[in-house]
């Protein structure tokens, strides 16, 4: 699918989630997609820029992998990669193909850190594609969820009934199964609010 | 326990184990030993796209409508190919960094086929709710063993695994927070079994 033509009317340098089971491309040249990159030569001649060493320290990583190959890294490294690669492109859009995956908690967070930056002081819109809904959970500032053809929802308290491919935060799917033993809870979305609430309603 | 074998001086035992590693942790290596093992290994980098998965498991899976789906995602395509470890004749299933692209119910019932055949499961993640669906957990830091053990006994370590870059998951977190009030008297490890105990 397309993905310029989901956000031709979306408002610019604000953070999306974008759900759906498609594969994502595009020809629009004001949009980079970050996915695993393939190259022959080193990570300098892949990133082939002056730049090069600012993008690695943006994407936390030292200036050492300039000389590391493809079979040097990890498949997620590669995705790191190409964020450096797409920082350098310096374009409106940043699209992230499943760049959360095989990141551990702490990197997720950090990397979250950096597209909050994109997004506030570099003017970028940031469109993270992912089935994992944890990920764009506290980040997103809207969600989309698409089939093969259409945009479905774009109303992010709708989403979670309409879309099956989505893997649900933990902490949805037990406040579900409180509702389902007719508890009167909101949707928290952190824990401690949540633990709050149960003590509060425990006590009662 | 039996040896299954040996990967960057760290054994591998014949039960199910969960190797809890970061992103910078690379198969390549591990994967020479795994040769003569009897195991069957699964990474994102061995995904062929000859899928020839029976009608009845796709039904099962939920998944009869990629039967004659002209273009597969790369979520139809991982989950196609992970179902390819319930037709194979090695008894080792080694899952490396994959269970992380699909949706919890069919990870869950994946790795239940797989036990009720039973199979040794090796599932190598950066995802730590993934511990909490075999018995044995490895951390690995830097290439080497941080902790091993039961899993719930290594989870309870909770200062290492937060200092390590992860967090704890959610049922955990809750059960800890909750047993620190005495609202509950253990820690839980699934959804279901808490609201069950704090609503009878």
């Amino acid at each position: 699918m397309e993905i310029a033509k989901i956000f031709e009317d979306k408002e610019k340098n604000k953070i999306y989630g974008l759900l759906g089971n498609i594969n994502i491309s595009t020809n629009n040249a004001n949009y980079s997609i970050v996915r695993e990159c393939n190259f022959k030569e080193t990570v300098k001649n892949y990133l082939n820029s002056k730049k090069d060493k600012q993008a690695l320290k943006m994407v936390m990583l030292s200036d050492e992998y300039l000389d590391k190959k493809l079979f040097e890294l990890t498949e997620t490294e590669t995705r790191i990669i190409s964020l450096a690669k797409v920082l350098i492109e310096n374009k409106d859009y940043i699209v992230l193909d499943y760049f959360e995956k095989g990141l551990n908690y702490k990197e997720k967070e950090i990397f979250k850190r950096l597209f909050k930056k994109l997004a506030n002081e570099y003017n970028k819109t940031i469109i993270i594609f992912t089935n994992d809904l944890t990920f764009i959970w506290d980040i997103s500032e809207e969600l989309i969820c698409v089939n093969e053809s259409h945009v479905i929802n774009a109303n992010k308290n709708e989403y979670l009934k309409i879309i099956n491919e989505v893997d649900k935060p933990e902490i949805v799917k037990f406040i579900d199964l409180m509702k389902e033993k007719n508890i009167k809870i909101e949707d928290y979305k952190n824990v401690l609010d949540l633990l709050k609430a149960i003590y509060r309603i425990k006590g009662d | 326990m039996n040896k299954l074998f040996n990967i960057n001086n760290i054994d591998i035992y014949d039960i199910n184990t969960t190797i809890l590693i970061n992103s910078k942790y690379k198969y390549r290596e591990d994967a020479v030993n795994y040769i003569n093992n009897n195991c069957e290994v699964f990474t994102r980098y061995s995904i062929s796209n000859i899928f020839d998965i029976d009608n009845s498991v796709l039904e099962e899976y939920n998944l009869k409508e990629l039967k004659n789906k002209k273009d597969l995602t790369k979520i139809d395509e991982i989950k196609l190919f992970l179902l390819n470890s319930l037709k194979t004749n090695k008894n080792v299933i080694v899952f490396f960094n994959i269970l992380t692209y699909v949706d919890s119910e069919f990870k869950n019932k994946l790795i239940n086929d797989l036990k009720n055949k039973n199979k040794t499961i090796i599932n190598y993640t950066t995802e730590i709710k993934e511990t909490l669906l075999l018995d044995y957990l490895i951390v690995i830091h830097n290439n080497e063993v941080i902790m091993e053990g039961n899993t719930k006994d290594v989870l309870k370590e909770e200062k290492i695994i937060k200092k390590l870059g992860f967090n704890m998951p959610f049922i955990i977190e809750l059960s800890n927070g909750l047993k620190y009030y005495n609202i509950v008297d253990k820690l839980y490890y699934d959804n279901e079994s808490l609201v069950n105990d704090l609503w009878k």
